[in-house]
């Protein structure tokens, strides 16, 4: 032990599992950005854990999915298509459909990461979630040094990946003891009520929205939980082709206007 | 259970690819189409509703009798508009399930 008691020790020589003092600040930093929405991957989490149990998949694999996919709205609907008799690859089709919209964050994240060596690039892909992209690109104007910034990132993304499999964890461990009246299933369409619904801002989104539910319950009947991938598709492509109303009426008015829509 | 076992490892090894896309393709001054941009922004919206309604409407291929969960939905539909808010929704949402189901319905 080399650390002597002046009043500005080399962070080298302060290091806790090698991370020095500064580091450890950023690190705590990101975990303050994103603590606010830990409780939801809990909860989350928690119904993840006990819906694998609902279907008679062994425990194991409900912390296993939620540390290798790390994508909870994929691992509900992979594991409602294989409840419904699915084969395999409609499975993983509807789940990459569904993360699809990770390719987004990325790009966004892109030129947030650039400064970063690739080791950290693709460390801190592997955590990536809707909520610490979110995070990561709102608040990393505020970090302009890259190594600290990267630190700060791992403080947003890592700590909620590991409350995130935890909460899957409890969730196979208490699942057994809720009893079934309590209908803890609800926690599946609340949740993604509670991230879709704040969020609807856009004339495509919404109409996304609408054109998804329509076809996933006209299509109820098609086998395999097909009608969700359908659904989703059908949103995305059609949502697609409704232009963004501008807020501003003398800006961007040259682009087809809302009348031209089918 | 081996079937769960490799779609969620060829999903994790897919939905890794799609994290890195990205971050790997687009160095730091490229960016994505416009379009190809607003596709992927309704994947959540269009992902996210699917989920919902198949959850919500459905128990699996028949339709969900009207009751707790169309109402308590209802609910937390009506708090994510007025609030915006992720927190208020899930808390007025569930405490709401949980109301309904104590009076029995």
């Amino acid at each position: 032990m080399t650390a002597s008691s002046s009043p500005s020790p080399d962070p080298r020589t302060r290091g806790f599992l090698r991370i020095g003092a500064q580091q450890w600040r950023d690190i705590w930093a990101g975990i303050r950005a994103i603590a606010p929405l830990m409780p939801g991957a809990v909860v989350f989490g928690m119904a993840f854990g006990a819906l694998i149990q609902v279907v008679g998949l062994p425990g194991w694999m409900a912390p296993y999915a939620s540390s290798t996919v790390t994508a909870g709205a994929s691992q509900i609907a992979i594991v409602e298509a294989l409840r419904q008799g699915a084969p395999a690859i409609i499975a993983i089709v509807t789940a990459l459909v569904i993360n699809a919209r990770l390719a987004l964050y990325s790009a966004a994240l892109a030129p947030v990461f650039s400064a970063f060596p690739l080791r950290w690039r693709l460390g801190l892909a592997y955590l990536m979630t809707d909520q610490s992209a979110a995070v990561s690109v709102l608040t990393a104007g505020a970090w302009p040094d890259p190594v600290r910034r990267r630190w700060f990132i791992l403080g947003v993304s890592g700590p909620f990946v590991v409350v995130w499999i935890l909460g899957t964890a409890a969730g196979v461990v208490l699942g057994p003891v809720i009893p079934e009246s309590w209908q803890i299933g609800f926690i599946v369409p609340l949740m993604f009520i509670a991230v879709l619904v704040p969020a609807l801002r856009t004339w495509p989104a919404v109409a996304a929205t609408g054109i998804s539910i329509t076809v996933v319950l006209a299509l109820k009947d098609v086998p395999y939980g097909l009608n969700v991938l359908i659904g989703a598709l059908a949103g995305i492509g059609l949502g697609a082709l409704v232009p963004e109303r501008r807020r501003d009426p003398t800006a961007g008015e040259s682009e087809t206007p809302p009348e031209a829509l089918p | 259970m081996m079937t769960a076992f490799i779609v969620f490892t060829l999903a994790a090894i897919g939905t890794y690819a799609i994290r890195i896309s990205g971050i790997v393709l687009l160095g730091g001054d490229r960016e994505l189409p416009p379009r190809v941009g607003k596709a992927l922004s309704l994947v959540a919206p269009a992902a996210m509703a699917a989920i919902v309604a198949n959850a919500l409407f459905l128990d699996q291929t028949e339709w969900r009798g009207f009751g707790a969960w169309h109402l308590a939905a209802l609910v937390a539909v009506g708090v994510a508009l007025w609030k915006r808010s992720m927190g208020w929704t899930l808390l007025t949402g569930a405490a709401a399930f949980a109301a309904l189901l104590l009076a029995g319905l």
